[in-house]
């Protein structure tokens, strides 16, 4: 039992920090470019994207033994894109205010390469448990990126915080300009690439070292 | 030959990369997935509709500022606020409102306040950049002066485009004018940039715009400027209707 929960924490921690999607993998830059304007949408971005992941690995992971290989990835993208339109219709079905929050982010989430990623690499070869808890450390791992690029991106861009302002008015008065370059989606280049390169250098941070 | 391959054909029978297990495999889940979405999709259909209802009269009574779209509303709240002071017309293209339906009558609604203030509401279907933008634009009764603006479904990039939804934007549009000062029909448009670096005279008929959605406010500005072309005699008749009024009082 002891040895079953360290194996499911290294799995969590190998998807959340040490092979993280986005500063490991380098996977999901596109919607992390996209969704990152604001917070609140990188966020609920993150939340969706860290369920689909889960429940598509746990079903590509019981289906394994079975799935022909020469289309095992047609049958995996069925799969994934049966799951995200029955989440998008369930939405517009009860949450109707969110589901339009998050329009066609719902969509793209099956052309999100970590969910494919992870079915791919890891949900073909394990048992359906280790499947699920990787499916949400990778989706943590891809939220925790987001949310943190989002929360430069809106600090800096928009100057808020959750939609808040938080410049005080006299720093506005004395010229103080919110930085155009990080609305647009070069910015978020930017501070991706930072992140990749603070996770994958700096001493301390990195897990290359130890 | 991968250990999968050995596994399958000495211990699961038949091998599961054979032609006809691979066309079954096929079938199977294409079945399985595509009921399972039909299902979903019809037996959620009627809830969905309900709420794109209320949601597009919500935007309805927003757009004439009959509810705060920062306050939350319930379903019951919009029904009776839209049922109180909501009245859908059919025009014919002279502008007079028709009983029957005939070949090119536009649909129109017509508001009362409870205070008094009145006008109509002209429903907006146009292309945006990545697909079809709908929403609606309120006119007070003197049938040049906006009174708000309102976006109901749109597919634009959210952040970008997607702003044409957010608060800032829409009410920009309040108290802008469809005419310029020679009385002469203009439209109200998206500017480029902010309006308070446009020339005096053209900044009653410009909403300021959104940075890194150009198109996007080229493509709405164009679709209000024909929607108005085509509703033209709707709002002539409301502001020759207006001046009666005010030779009356003289």
């Amino acid at each position: 039992m002891l040895a079953e929960k360290d194996h499911f924490k290294e799995i969590l921690i190998k998807g959340i920090w040490k092979e993280n999607p986005v500063a490991y993998q380098v996977l999901g830059i596109c919607s992390a470019l996209a969704v990152t304007v604001k917070m609140s949408t990188a966020i609920v971005m993150g939340i969706a994207l860290t369920i689909v992941t889960a429940f598509s690995s746990l079903i590509i992971s019981s289906m394994r033994k079975h799935i022909p290989s020469n289309i095992r990835i047609i049958v995996e993208l069925a799969v994934i894109a049966s799951l995200v339109i029955v989440t998008d219709q369930i939405l517009k079905a009860f949450l109707y205010d969110i589901s339009k929050q998050l329009s066609i982010f719902v969509g793209l989430i099956i052309t999100n390469c970590i969910v494919l990623g992870r079915a791919e690499s890891f949900a073909l070869a394990n048992p359906p448990a280790d499947s699920f808890v990787d499916g949400v450390a990778n989706g943590i791992g891809y939220s925790l990126i987001l949310v943190c690029v989002a929360f430069i991106r809106e600090l800096l861009g928009s100057g808020k915080i959750l939609g808040f302002n938080v410049i005080p008015g006299f720093l506005v008065d004395m010229g103080y300009q919110n930085m155009g370059l990080m609305v647009l989606a070069p910015g978020a280049f930017f501070i991706i690439g930072l992140l990749v390169w603070l996770k994958n250098n700096l001493p301390g941070v990195s897990h290359e070292e130890n | 030959m991968s250990e999968q391959t050995l596994e399958n054909q000495g211990l699961k029978g038949p091998d599961k990369n054979s032609r006809l297990n691979v066309i079954k495999f096929a079938l199977l889940t294409s079945l399985i997935c595509s009921l399972l979405i039909t299902s979903a999709a019809t037996g959620l259909k009627n809830f969905q509709l309900k709420n794109m209802e209320t949601d597009r009269k919500k935007n309805i009574l927003k757009a004439c500022d009959l509810l705060d779209s920062q306050k939350k509303a319930s379903k019951k709240q919009i029904n009776q606020l839209y049922t109180a002071n909501i009245k859908e017309v059919m025009v014919n293209p002279e502008g007079k409102i028709i009983k029957t339906h005939t070949d090119g009558a536009l649909k129109l609604f017509l508001y009362e306040k409870n205070d008094g203030k009145s006008g109509y509401i002209i429903p907006i279907n146009t292309r945006g950049l990545w697909g079809k933008i709908q929403g609606y634009l309120a006119f007070e009764n003197d049938g040049q002066t906006v009174s708000g603006f309102s976006v109901f479904s749109h597919s634009e990039t959210p952040g970008l485009g997607g702003e044409i939804e957010s608060t800032w934007f829409q009410k920009n549009f309040k108290g802008k004018k469809i005419i310029n000062s020679q009385n002469k029909f203009v439209s109200v448009g998206i500017a480029k940039g902010k309006v308070k670096n446009l020339p005096k005279e053209d900044r009653y008929n410009y909403v300021d715009g959104i940075s890194g959605a150009t198109l996007t406010g080229k493509y709405l500005s164009e679709g209000i400027k024909e929607t108005l072309t085509q509703y033209n005699p709707v709002s002539v008749t409301f502001r020759q209707k207006q001046l009666r009024i005010k030779e009356q009082k003289e």
